[in-house]
């Protein structure tokens, strides 16, 4: 199984013949519109159709490669995923409207980050609340004597190994 | 020992424990999945319908296939995992008349799938049974959330995607996804399993 995986990897990531898919089929036209919802302005100039494409391929992940980004890839997929991205900002799609065609078909695992801003505060927050603990415990170890130490006068062993070295020392 | 240093702060315990008791939780259930398993957030919903020529140049609407179980195999002359399920794929269909099998061709040309289907290997002919489709720029193994070839949907009577899966097929494993296409109302967790361990585990 874990061969047959390998090998389905592999393929995935062979690049694809010259001549482009499909060569000598007539396409049949498309209908409707490229992906539902509507562009919500006009098309960007085409001169900036391949940069805004790039940052966006940049923040999806290529199926097929390890931790590679659609933009940096160059197997199959990651192709294929980067000329619909071209294809959707030239109709003038916006980025959260192209990232949500590939999250439809993906899931949340397409984006390389997640779109929850609480993923991101989560490890914060807990190190905050470790690091605030911590300097508390340390503040109130300083702040606090001993009281039975207080009481007797002078402090009781702490545990069996100071009582034997207490014992040891007055030996 | 002084009272005060044997004094146990329970709801500190308790609270630490419970933390603890969570991240191992989520630890261990994350230990239990295949790391090379990619999801797919198409399964369990609406296939995408499609319009598109096989091979022949017939037009092949997925409209006039609802009502029907369909398998649809991605696949491409240049992966050679294609090629280890290829006699799979040959045999099988004639087991299951209720259903429609189709080939979908993945970042491939046409004339090269053609030319392959039309050869033999070991004097056995590659042709397949049931008609390719021809995906030209893509849209299709997009629309089904194809990351890599080969890779088999199973889709229902009521055209929604109840499996993918993701490496050759086995005779087996093809039964079992099928029932799973056939299958009306409320599936058998056995028969989930049978198809997708990992999506029962």
């Amino acid at each position: 199984m874990i061969t047959f995986f390998a090998l389905w990897a592999l393929g995935a990531a062979v690049a694809a013949p010259e001549g482009g898919p499909g060569a000598e089929i007539e396409e049949l036209p498309t209908e409707g519109d490229l992906i539902p919802g509507i562009p919500p302005g006009p098309p960007p100039p085409p001169e900036q159709v391949q940069q805004i494409a790039y940052e966006i391929g940049l923040q999806l992940r290529c199926p097929v490669c390890q931790g590679l980004s659609v933009a940096d890839s160059t197997s199959n997929a990651a192709v294929q995923m980067q000329n619909m991205i071209r294809k959707l900002v030239a109709a003038g799609y916006d980025e959260p409207q192209i990232k949500e065609f590939f999250v439809q078909r993906y899931g949340e695992w397409i984006l390389l980050a997640p779109r929850s801003g609480l993923l991101w505060l989560v490890p914060g927050l807990g190190l905050g609340l470790g690091l605030g603990r911590a300097g508390y415990a340390m503040m109130k170890y300083r702040r606090e004597p001993d009281p039975a130490a207080i009481a007797e006068g002078s402090r009781a062993p702490r545990d069996r190994y100071e009582q034997r070295l207490l014992e040891q020392l007055e030996d | 020992m002084s009272s005060s240093q044997t004094k146990v702060k329970w709801p500190i315990l308790v609270g630490g424990l419970a933390v603890v008791g969570a991240l191992v939780l989520v630890l261990a259930s994350g230990f239990g999945i295949d790391p090379k398993y990619i999801p797919t957030a198409t399964v369990g919903h609406e296939a995408a319908t499609f319009r598109l020529k096989d091979l022949q140049g017939n037009v092949i609407d997925f409209e006039s296939l609802r009502g029907r179980p369909v398998v649809l195999n991605f696949w491409s002359t240049w992966c050679g995992p294609c090629k280890m399920e290829h006699p799979v794929l040959q045999n099988e269909p004639q087991h299951y008349p209720d259903v429609t099998f189709l080939g979908a061709l993945y970042s491939d040309e046409a004339d090269a799938a053609r030319r392959f289907l039309a050869s033999s290997r070991g004097g056995r002919p590659l042709a397949l049974p049931y008609p390719t489709l021809v995906d030209p720029d893509g849209r299709l193994a997009l629309d089904y959330g194809v990351s890599g070839v080969p890779e088999t949907y199973f889709i229902n009577r009521d055209g929604r995607i109840v499996h993918k899966h993701i490496a050759p097929i086995d005779p087996p494993t093809l039964l079992a996804c099928i029932e799973l296409a056939r299958a009306q109302g409320e599936v058998a967790p056995q028969a989930v399993a049978a198809c997708d361990p990992e999506r029962a585990r």
